[in-house]
This record gives structure tokens, sequence and C-alpha cells, in this order.
């Protein structure tokens, strides 16, 4: 099996690098790109991604600590929605932002993204605040609330850390959000403008040549991010000895519930809320009301884009299923070896994250566009394993945290009893962390509806979903891009909440 | 192992898809998504031909595709590429991707819109126009009619333009710049904006900003300026240098192109489809869509609020050639002037 997944991670992950990887490694190239120019670009990207990280710190962690530690009427409803926001569109999310207040240039921007991912902190701090130990946990509270607090704070920093980084890594490579909040208002530039303005050029991988300094900025952030698990790793404990939740009641439930509802308003409901206004927004001297221009603009997106809806969920949910299948595998194997194995592993597994996805679409090209490999190279086979091998990081962090809460002891002694090394990790690992293990699946589906600059590239993946977006949204079409996005959202939500409405109803029928 | 059995056999499912019947033509389409589909489901319809049209996005402006076909080079996927400009379809032809045609439908189109050797033929095109705002009657002065108003600072501070990196504003400087030079090109930007004027991204984008109301005026094309009007906002256009003196400069006039592709692999679906998209009916029916391409076909008649060149308006006289020639050393200069 850990063949299987090598192979796959190798062509889905790997292959398409090669051709990028040579102007990648050629670290005397690092003079050339940078000047004066491109290091003030550079450290625009810098404080704008280390400042959209600590926002998506802050209000993710504010979100986990309200809705983990403690119960209270509506707290475990407030805990299934802390991801919903990962599944808007950023470019959706910055338009309803820009829409409601009128916010431009820079700092829109990493509020935006701080909005966009604050669910990755934040479900990184939910898993480590429902492992705390109940022994310091209990020792806590009884020094009094200051100290249980403080507490709290302090288990949730590492894992809040972690998830920042992530948030850094995506905020970084985005170009779309900041050229959108540049259109808007002030026009600024980030580095991914330089890398994207490459891109256009006759050389097909300068693009990847100029994203040398970014690309090296974020493995540096990164390997602090790993090193850092590796830090937080001691700190845990085993599911049944963890803390319970503490009921909360009077005030202070309240007081919690409207805070929890106020952070899922700010980060979810009221960025959806404006998009549906925008479907049926039109200029002073239209006569056409509100509901007619919205019926029609929903209209259009079912009857124009679903097409490309389908073909999108096709092959991200296929990359979805390639996930579900190796992310286990390497999240395993991202918990045992050395340290050394276990940090190189993760950076492996995150190369393709850090290289300009155009980079990748076109060193797809170069590898796969051969004679031999004509149904392939037009099947959706091909997109979804890019996909999977672009987003795989993602979904192998998230469950390796996640199969940490599994005792290795039960895996031990299955091991000695003969057990097989796929039912030891399914049944024994993962069994447990189903709900997760579909998450990191959603996740990629999630970030492949998402994905454009390598789909585009790609025979069956360019009449995506995200491609009408973009398009429609260049060409002035609000109604639609409005209507188009939000049809592109209940896809991504409905069959979470359903899941998640389906396992509280199986919960609440237990004895 | 069941989940795993499950992925796999689903897999299995998505490969056997990967055996799909070919298409009967490739198609490399830059125009956009909305406004070329139904023209191709139509072309389908007709022709009895299955095509498989590979988009791209705007923001890429036709580079994503070009950039494409050349990488696809050595196993070509694509038989034809429409591209809703002209200087990225003749880089393609300089590169040597692509190969002579003759179609008998593009005989109605004027002689410089024609590839002296085959490779490319223009038609239905946008123009460079000045959109402004109606609702500010007192103001009409500062809308410029001329490239040298945007220096005069009054002019500049209520207006923008997007900044010349990508589409139709790059190539339109990169024309200018052949006249003017590179340098005083240069010199054309830095004083603009030291005057007040304000660069966005993108012609659309400056667009929705001055039929909001921040500007007064922006510098855009045709189908964005139609949009805006359409849409029920308080603004016009003004087609620019089409000035009293002895020779007015004119105004910018950028066509849509198709070109053969080298070793495509359909060769008599693509030269049905060059002959159907360069037809007096697809013009038409362009003109009439809500981005109102100008018609270059002399037997096809604008709709009302399409201007027609050298009736309506002065159109720009450009060589083609030499614009395309120096579009990529430009767009490096403009992008070290304009992207820090």
């Amino acid at each position: 099996m850990r063949v299987l997944a090598t192979v796959v991670t190798l062509i889905a992950a790997w292959l398409p690098l090669m051709p990028v990887l040579a102007p990648l490694i050629d670290l005397p190239k690092l003079a050339d790109v940078l000047d004066a120019r491109t290091a003030g670009l550079l450290w625009q990207s810098l404080w704008m991604s280390a400042g959209s990280a600590l926002g998506a710190i802050l209000l993710g962690g504010s979100f986990a600590l309200l809705t983990v530690p403690f119960v209270f009427p509506g707290s475990g409803f407030l805990k299934l929605c802390l991801p919903l926001p990962l599944f808007l569109p950023p470019l959706m999310t910055a338009q309803a932002w820009f829409g409601l207040t009128g916010m431009s240039g820079p700092w829109a921007t990493v509020f935006t993204f701080a909005v966009c991912y604050a669910p990755l902190p934040g479900l990184l701090v939910a898993r480590a605040l429902s492992l705390r130990p109940a022994s310091s946990s209990a020792s806590a509270e009884l020094l009094g609330p200051g100290f249980a607090r403080g507490e709290l704070l302090r288990l949730s920093i590492l894992p809040a850390i972690t998830g920042g980084a992530l948030v850094f890594l995506l905020a970084a490579a985005d170009f779309a959000v900041p050229d959108y909040f540049a259109t808007v208002g002030e026009l600024f530039h980030v580095y991914a403008a330089e890398i994207f303005g490459h891109s256009r050029s006759d050389d097909a991988f300068a693009g990847a040549t100029a994203s040398l300094p970014l690309v090296l900025l974020c493995l540096l952030v990164l390997a602090g991010a790993v090193v850092l698990r590796e830090k937080q790793r001691v700190q845990e404990v085993d599911a049944k000895d963890a803390a319970g939740p503490r009921l909360l009641g009077g005030r202070a439930s309240t007081l919690a519930l409207s805070l929890g509802l106020a952070l899922l308003t700010l980060l979810f409901l009221l960025p959806l809320g404006r998009i549906l206004w925008e479907t049926g927004m039109q200029g002073p001297e239209s006569t056409r009301s509100w509901m007619e221009v919205s019926g029609q603009a929903f209209q259009d997106a079912v009857t124009r884009g679903r097409g490309d809806i389908l073909r999108t969920l096709g092959y991200s949910g296929l990359a979805g299923l390639i996930c579900l299948a190796i992310a286990p595998i390497w999240a395993h194997a991202l918990l045992q070896g050395s340290r050394r194995r276990r940090i190189l592993l993760t950076i492996g597994l995150a190369l393709p994250l850090l290289v300009p996805s155009v980079a990748m679409g076109f060193g797809a090209i170069v590898v796969f566009n051969q004679p031999w490999l004509d149904g392939f190279y037009r099947s959706i086979f091909l997109p979804a394993l890019l996909v999977a091998g672009r987003f795989l990081p993602l979904a192998v962090i998230l469950l390796a945290e996640r199969m940490a809460r599994v005792s290795a002891t039960g895996e031990e002694a299955a091991a000695l009893s003969g057990m097989s090394y796929a039912r030891r990790l399914f049944r024994i690992r993962l069994a447990p962390q189903r709900g997760a293990w579909l998450l990191a699946g959603g996740l990629v589906l999630a970030f492949g509806m998402r994905e454009l600059d390598f789909a585009i590239l790609l025979p069956a993946a360019n009449r995506s979903a995200a491609v009408r977006y973009y398009n429609a949204l260049h060409f002035s079409r609000d109604n639609f891009v409005a209507a188009y996005g939000i049809v592109m959202a209940l896809i991504l939500f409905l069959p979470w909440v359903l899941a998640a409405a389906w396992g509280n109803l199986r919960q609440g029928r237990r004895p | 192992m069941r989940p795993l059995f499950h992925a796999a056999t689903l897999c299995l499912l998505a490969l056997s898809a990967a055996c799909s019947r070919p298409a009967d033509l490739v198609l490399y389409c830059s125009l956009d998504q909305d406004l070329s589909e139904p023209l191709i489901a139509r072309f389908e319809e007709q022709s009895g031909y299955r095509v498989d049209t590979q988009f791209d996005v705007e923001r890429n402006k036709t580079v994503g595709l070009v950039n494409r076909i050349l990488q696809e080079a050595k196993n070509p996927r694509a038989d034809v590429y429409w591209n809703n400009e002209l200087a990225q379809t003749i880089r393609l032809v300089e590169e040597g991707v692509t190969e002579p045609f003759a179609a008998r439908s593009a005989e109605g189109i004027p002689a410089e819109f024609h590839d002296p050797n085959g490779h490319w033929v223009g038609f239905a095109a946008r123009a460079r126009v000045i959109l402004y705002r109606t609702d500010r009657p007192d103001e009409m002065h500062l809308v410029p009619q001329r490239l040298e108003d945007f220096l005069r600072p009054e002019v500049a501070a209520v207006g923008a333009m997007a900044a010349p990196l990508t589409g139709t504003t790059l190539t339109n400087y990169s024309i200018l710049a052949d006249a003017w030079g590179d340098e005083q090109t240069i010199t054309w930007f830095e004083q603009a904006r030291e005057a007040g004027l304000s660069f966005g991204s993108g012609n659309a984008d400056v667009m929705r900003r001055t039929r909001n109301g921040d500007f007064l005026w922006c510098f855009t094309d045709t189908d964005d300026a139609a949009k805006a009007m359409d849409a029920g906002y308080s603004v016009a256009q003004r087609y620019l240098e089409q000035g009293t003196e002895a020779a007015p400069l004119g105004t910018l006039l950028i066509p849509n192109s198709v070109c053969r592709v080298a070793s495509g692999k359909n060769q008599e679906a693509a030269q049905a489809f060059l002959e159907y998209v360069l037809s007096a009916e697809t013009e038409q029916f362009l003109a009439r869509s809500v981005s109102r391409q100008i018609p270059l076909h002399a037997s096809v008649t604008a709709p009302p609020g399409v201007g027609k060149p050298g009736e309506d308006f002065l159109p720009m006289e450009v060589d083609w050639t030499s614009a395309a020639a120096g579009i990529q050393q430009r767009a490096a200069a403009f992008q070290e002037l304009f992207v820090r």
C-alpha cells in the first residue's frame, strides 16, 4: 500500500513538477530575480500573508476556544459550522466584503484571507483543545478561572501557529484576491503578480523562475511550522485521558452563544447574504425588479453553468477519492519514523502547494502530452490526479493531526498479533476518525472546485466552474457571478451539512 | 480495505471514460465563453461536427492558450485558434506553429485584416474608447478627446485607465510605442501618473469604477462600454483622436482573429469552421450581442449603437506585425514601471 501511495504521489504531485524544478533549484538565479522592485513586492506579500495568518488565528482560534471546551445551547451546531468558510471561494468573499463595506487595498486583502482561511487554525486548535489532559485541566480550574483560561490559551498557541503557516502559504500564492482589491480601489501589487506577469511571457516556465524567492520564503515558513508541530506532539494525550467540555449556564451561556453567532455571521453568513443580494443588483436606470433579475441570474447559472459544475465535481470528486485512499497512508507515515524523516516528508508532500499552479499545469503538458497517452491526457483522470497531488498536503496534515488522537498502543498490539498494515491503518487508526477522513477528502474537493490556473491548461478541466466564474467576473456579469458562486457554494455545503446533521441525529439516538 | 476498493473502482470507471471518442474539431478560443458558446453550438448543429472547445480566462488575456499551443507544438491538440485580438496570433505565426488557409466567406473583409501570407484573418473588432458619465454635464470639458489631454492635471484627476500590462491596453500602447518610441511612451506614462491619472488592473475594472461614479471617464473598449450602457448606468462613449487637424491619429480597432494550427488532426472540420466563423452571419451575431463587436464585412449593417469604422469614426492605421514583434519586450518594460 505504501508503494501504491508513493506511485500515485509520484505521478500526481512530483512528475508534473519535474520541468519546473530545474529553475527552482538554480539558486544563483535568485540574485537575478531579486532587485529593489521585486524585494519590495516580496515584502508586501510577506507582511500581508503574515497579517492574514494572524487574523485567521484570531478568528479561527476564538471560534475553537469558544465551541470546544464549553457546552452551551447551540455549541454543537457552531462547532459543525467551523469549516464552512473554507467552502466559499475567496474571490466571492472578497466581492461580498467590498460590496458590504467598500473596503479595498492591501488591508482588505488581509481581512478577506483571514476570514476565508480562519477554519484552518480553528480546526487545529479545536483538535488540540479536545485533547487537553484532564489532569492539568482540573488542576488549572482548581487554581481559578484565570489559570483555566491561561491553560486553554497555552494549549492553543502551537496548533494555531501551524494553522497560521498554512494560511500564510495559501495567502502568499493567491493572485486573484489582491488583484480584485487593487481593481476596485487604489492599484497595488503583491509578489504573485510578478509571477503571474512572467507566466504570460514567451517562456512558459519563466513564472517558475520568478517564483523562486516566494517558494524559498514559504519553505522557510513551512519548515518552521513543521518543527513547531513536532514540539507540540509531546504535549498530546490519548483521547481517553482528555478533559471533557465544561457546561456553561446562565449569562455565560448567552454570552458564549452571542459571540459564537457573531463570529459565524462575520465569517460566513454576512458574505453569503451580500452575494445573494448581488444576484439581483442593477443600475439606477434599470426598469427590472430585484426578484426578476435575481431569478434570471439563477436560471442562467443553472442552465449555462450546469455542465461545467458537473464536470468540475467529477474530477474534483475523483481527486477527493484519491486523497481518501492515499492521505491516510502518508498521515500514518507522518506519525512514525524519526523527526528528520517526518520533516522531510512533510516538505516533500507540500512541494506542489508551494510551486505556482500555472507552472505545474505547463509541467503536466510537458510530461503527459505524449501520443501514446492520448486518451489519458484528454480524460478527467489527469486533472483529478493533479488536483489530488496539489492539495494532498492539506488532507495529510489534517488527517495526521486527527489520527494522532488514536492511541498507538492499540496498533502496536494489533501488529504483534499479526494484523496486516492495511487493517491496522483503516480499522484501528482511521476508523475512530471517519469524520476527519471525510473532511480531508471534502477539502480536496472544495479546493479542486476553486482551482483555476492549472485547470485551464488541461483539456478535461478547461471547461470548469472556476473558468466560467472568473470569466463572468471579468466580463462584468455581476448578477450571474453572484448566482453562480452561490450555486457552487451550495453544492459544496449541502453534503457537509447533511452529513453533519445525520451524524448528530445518530448521536442523539444513542442511549 | 473496503474504502480503498471503492476508490479503485471509481478510478477504473474514470479511466474507462478516458477512452471516449475524440471530438471532430479541437478549437482553442479566447473570445468570451458566453459570447462564443452559442456560435459554436450553432456550428455543431449546422455541420454535424462535434467540437471540443478549450477556453481561456480573461485575466490571462489570451496568453494562456497561446503558451499552451506553443507547449503542445510537438504533439498538437488544437486545429483552430480563435483569438479575441491579433498580436498574439501573429506571435504564433512567427513561432511557426500555424499554417496558411483560405476562406471564401472572408472575402468581404477589408484587405488590411488579412495576413498577406494567409496565416490569419481578422474579423469582428472592438475599438478603444472613452467611457464617460452623462450625469455630470458641467464637467464635460474634462472628458478627453485626444491622448495628450490625459496629461492635463484637471482631466487626469477625474479619469482612469488600465495599466498597460495585458490585453488591449498593452496592444494599444505597444502600437503607440511604435510611433512614439519606447522612451517617449514610458515618459508619457510617468507624466500621466504625475498629472493624477489613476491606473486600474483591467478595462472592465475601470469601466465598473466609472459606472459607479468613482471617475468621470475611463479609457476602455467598446464591449466594456456597451455593458455599462446596457445595465442602465448614466454613461456614454466617445472615440479618441478624431480631430480636425490634417492627419488625426484615429481610434485603435482590435479585431478578433483566427488561424489554423499546423499539423492539426482534423483538417476538414477546421476548414468548415473557418468558413463559418469568418462569415457575415457570425459578424452580424457578434454585433448584436452584449459586447457589440464592430463588423468588418462591408455587407453587414451595424446595429444602432455600434459605430462603423470609416463612417462613424476614423480608425487608426496599424502595422500589426511590427506591433506584435515588440509586444513582449514592451510588456516587460511596462511591468517594471507598474508592478511595484
